[in-house]
């Protein structure tokens, strides 16, 4: 009922209730922005507070290296996402199969799952003595592994494109779900093939999850560190490893600082995306927290 | 049913079922796999053996699970408290102030794992608060970077339990620690729980933050994986990724056991 | 506002008969000029009301007109912007809800699904802090009251949906509730069971003659049941307010009318007095009589309102009070048969018992009315 609905707001108490949530507030003000500020501070140099590590840290070649690997990285690997989420969520979804619902079990805990134990499988699949490759050299009685794409870019992406797959996955099969089937089954009376249905039919119904899950995998893989540092090829330096090798490995913190406060502008940006694309599709937060 | 005929079907699945099994399957066999291989110099492993497994139960790795498992549990605790806490108090406010507070709960989430583990770094390596080379600062990293998710599972919960059962509790004369005792929190339990074992299983396999901080003392199953892949041990570094797997999964299914007892109830 | 004959038949002392009469006692529900308003938008404007005690009230009206505002007004789930609101002779206006001594009873039941239907009924009870003595006696004699007994150890989820709303009913007895408020009880139900808990909700009252409660429901047929006074509200206004049976055969405005037993609603002119509360009205070319209960005066124009009974058909033309009209439509529904007639170019709707050769659509056909059964409606300044 429309009355219902409108005096669903509890009664105005007096305003100290607000007052509950300052302990909370005061442990993260502590503990993260308090730290964060810190960052923030220390990259503009220790004692006289200047713009040139800025500059000198922007300018220089590993960063632009390091930001535009960042930037490739994510953008490929959430294409690939969005793809094969799709597609794997239409089956699932569509053309049920006998243990389509493991599988969609399944895609829960993978999200559950550290990210780097994907790196490691494909050490043992996909490396110069993996499986693969060992398979191939017999087939084809080749002296050398004939697939290297592990330790480079590729390998990096098609790493997150599978770890990150069910982040796009999740919300598409919450929405296919509460789908209504009749729709398909007019269509299908109505004389549209499968290919006419999908894309006049679920790309539209699935759009408000695709962009959630898509900027949500733009995030995450702009952030992955795992991966990464588990692959450790040599030439692929995204930021987050790149404030790890200056924090860790050649104690400049103030260079690893301006780095991070990038890093942390760049994915506070790809959250107010999210944010956006998640308030534009309407409260339901499509199967995403 | 999208698609009708049968052989199309047929072709859908030959084209799913298949990349479904490479994209998902063949990475958690080859790592079980390797788990208990000798030697991997040809198509299969040779030498199947449970040194890695004794490896992994005898020497330090073991100390790492354990770090692991108290880690993941004290973090997600604190994090649940607070998250709950945070969530309850934003539940009763409304307007601008709220939606800034909101915002500013769920922002760790959004805040790169590696760039929280440099701040902590260097906030908490000089007074007044010196903590680095501590336990608690993993313990802070950790408990910093799932508390936007428990928060967020918590939120969520709370707008999905039925208004009208807490406003009749109110009505029946329940003052408002009695109805959080015994109609919120209750209602609110799978949600608690599906929060905390989410946080858990984040906790479990955080390494950026981690591997930034961590100290000598407390190193846990994610950093000690990739130290012994580093070195080359693959195999133990598979066990050691086989147990954080099945460790992770037997706490997940166990809440989630004990979350749909609460939900049906 | 008169004492409802319910009040009259069973005055509060504490000698009444039946044992459960004394478990809950009744107040008054006043509302003193109450508005609720959500910034711009306000939601109910100035309603004056009070429930006796002892006395059932429904708010009846249409989705958002304010109805269920004004019960969790009284609830305190909504905090009005101006006017008071006294349960007996308290001010609860800015108290808690937890402190009214309420019971409320809405439309999902809204059961603890953690708890067994017992501990449900205990809730209001241990929340004041009752004994566990007073629990164990209390809890079966409520349960008792709405013939739940045997199940007092399921869990909600175990009952249907007439027993689940049993089960609300008596928790919110329970604590002995000064006012018991209904929030749609009856509409999740389906309508078999709605009919019977709607007989269970009148005995249970016949039980608890002491018992005030403001019932809103949007089915007109509910509050003609059990309400001993109805108000009919629209767009956060109280329309119309009066005693059940006089609301219904003389609604004082045209809303009224339209809303609680869809009368037809015929423009009439040149209103006569003709003696008593009668009045004779120009209707197109007949000379119509009708009560002018509301007593309009000569010569207003105002709308004479019939309620599909109120037709028969006329043997003769000629018969007093007779009019003619097209027939639109025939409907057989079973035990009644729905016409529409085109009459003066109104369309109107009566009901009959069948007829083995109903009207033909097309027809003219000469319906009349008893004049007493039919009253004289003010026109108002809008429509509906």
């Amino acid at each position: 009922m429309a009355d219902t609905a409108l005096t669903a707001a509890p009664a105005q108490r007096p305003n100290i209730d607000g007052l509950w949530v300052v302990p909370p507030l005061l442990v993260l003000a502590v503990l993260f922005f308090y730290p964060l500020g810190l960052i923030v501070r220390a990259s503009f140099g220790e004692d006289a507070p200047s713009l040139a590590t800025f500059e000198q840290v922007l300018t220089s070649s590993r960063f632009l290296d390091g930001l535009y690997h960042t930037v490739v990285i994510a953008v490929s690997a959430t294409a690939g996402c969005i793809v094969l989420g799709f597609v794997l969520s239409l089956v699932i979804a569509f053309v049920p199969f006998p243990g389509a619902k493991l599988a969609g079990r399944l895609i829960d805990t993978v999200i559950a799952l550290p990210t780097f134990l994907v790196t490691l499988a494909f050490t043992f699949i996909y490396g110069s003595a993996g499986l693969l490759n060992e398979t191939l050299m017999h087939v084809f009685s080749l002296d050398l592994p004939p697939i290297d794409f592990l330790y480079s870019q590729w390998g990096v992406i098609l790493a997150e494109t599978t770890v990150y797959t069910p982040f796009v996955m999740r919300p598409l099969l919450a929405t296919f779900a509460t789908f209504d089937q009749a729709q398909i089954e007019v269509a299908s009376s109505l004389g549209a093939r499968p290919l006419r249905i999908i894309r006049q039919i679920l790309l539209p119904a699935s759009l408000p999850a695709l962009v959630a899950g898509g900027s949500l995998c733009l995030l995450l893989t702009v952030n992955e560190f795992g991966i990464v540092l588990f692959i450790g090829a040599k030439d692929v330096i995204t930021l987050p490893l790149l404030i790890y090798s200056k924090a860790i490995q050649e104690f400049d913190y103030t260079t690893a600082c301006v780095i991070a406060v990038v890093n942390v502008a760049l994915s506070l940006g790809l959250y107010s995306l999210y944010r956006l694309a998640i308030a534009h599709f309407g409260g339901r937060r499509a199967g995403l927290v | 049913m999208l698609v009708w005929s049968k052989p199309w079907r047929l072709a859908a699945w030959a084209l799913t079922v298949p990349l479904f099994l490479v994209v998902y399957g063949l990475p958690v066999g080859v790592i079980v796999l390797a788990g208990f291989s000798g030697q991997w110099n040809d198509i299969l492993p040779s030498n199947m053996t449970l040194v890695h497994y004794s490896r992994a139960f005898h020497t330090d790795s073991y100390d790492a699970l354990k770090a692991s498992l108290l880690t993941g549990v004290l973090a997600s605790a604190a994090a649940l408290l607070c998250g709950t806490w945070a969530a309850l108090a934003l539940r009763g406010m409304r307007g601008p102030s709220k939606r800034v507070l909101d915002l500013l709960f769920f922002i760790p989430s959004a805040v790169p794992s590696v760039s929280v583990g440099l701040a902590l770094l260097v906030a908490f390596s000089k007074p007044p608060f010196l903590l680095n080379g501590t336990t608690w600062i993993v313990l802070i990293a950790h408990f910093i970077l799932i508390s936007a998710f428990t928060y967020g599972n918590v939120t969520a919960g709370l707008a999905r339990i039925p208004a009208d059962c807490e406003q009749v509790a109110e009505s029946l004369g329940a003052r408002p620690f009695y109805r959080l005792r015994r109609v919120t929190l209750p209602l609110l339990l799978p949600y608690l729980v599906g929060a905390f074992s989410l946080s858990f299983a984040l906790s479990m396999g955080e390494l950026g933050a981690t591997v930034m901080v961590y100290p000598p003392g407390w190193v846990t199953l994610p950093v000690k994986i990739f130290a012994l892949s580093d070195r080359g041990a693959i195999f133990d570094a598979a066990t050691l990724a086989t147990i954080l797997g099945v460790a992770t999964m037997v706490v997940l299914l166990g809440l989630s056991r004990l979350s749909t007892k609460a939900m049906v109830r | 506002m008169a004492q409802t004959a319910v009040v009259e038949r069973t005055p509060r002392t504490e000698s009444v008969v039946s044992p459960a009469a004394t478990i809950s006692g009744g107040s008054r529900i006043t509302f003193d000029n109450v508005s609720v308003a959500y910034g711009a938008l306000t939601v109910l404007e100035s309603l004056n009301l009070t429930v006796n005690p002892g006395e059932i009230v429904a708010l009846i009206g249409p989705s958002g007109s304010g109805k269920t505002t004004a019960l969790r007004a009284v609830a305190g789930f909504v905090r009005p912007s101006a006017g008071r609101i006294l349960i007996g002779d308290r001010d609860v206006t800015y108290l808690a809800p937890y402190d009214r001594q309420i019971g409320m009873v809405v439309q999902n039941y809204a059961l603890f699904p953690h708890m067994r239907v017992e501990e449900n009924v205990a809730f209001g009870l241990r929340a004041h802090g009752a004994g566990e003595e007073v629990i164990r006696n209390r809890v079966p004699e409520c349960l008792a009251i709405v013939g739940m007994s045997a199940y007092a150890k399921r869990y909600p989820r175990e009952l249907s949906g007439g027993q689940q709303q049993r089960v609300a009913i008596a928790r919110a007895l329970a604590p002995k509730p000064q006012v018991l408020l209904l929030d749609e009880p009856l509409s999740a139900l389906d309508a078999q069971i709605r009919r019977s808990m709607l007989d269970e909700l009148a005995k249970l009252h016949r039980d608890l003659p002491n018992l005030t409660v403001l019932y809103v429901t949007h089915d007109q047929s509910e509050a003609l049941t059990l309400a001993n006074h109805i108000g009919i509200m629209r767009d956060g206004r109280l329309k119309a307010f009066g005693e059940s049976q006089s609301l219904f055969r003389h609604p004082p405005n045209r809303f009224a009318a339209e809303f609680l037993g869809r009368a037809n609603l015929l423009p009439v002119t040149d209103l006569r007095p003709d003696g008593g509360q009668m009045a004779r009205v120009r209707f197109g070319q007949a000379m119509l009589s009708a009560r002018n209960h509301h007593g309009i005066p000569a010569d207003k124009e105002c709308l004479l309102c019939i309620r599909p009974h109120d037709f028969r058909f006329s043997r003769a033309a000629e018969e007093p009070n007779s009019i003619s009209g097209t027939v639109l439509s025939v409907q057989w529904q079973g035990d009644v048969q729905n016409i529409t007639l085109n009459i003066g170019g109104e369309e109107a709707r009566m009901t009959s018992a069948p007829m083995a050769n109903p009207p033909r659509i097309g027809e003219t056909i000469a319906v009349h009315f008893n004049p007493a059964e039919v009253t004289l409606v003010p026109e108002d300044a809008g429509r509906g």
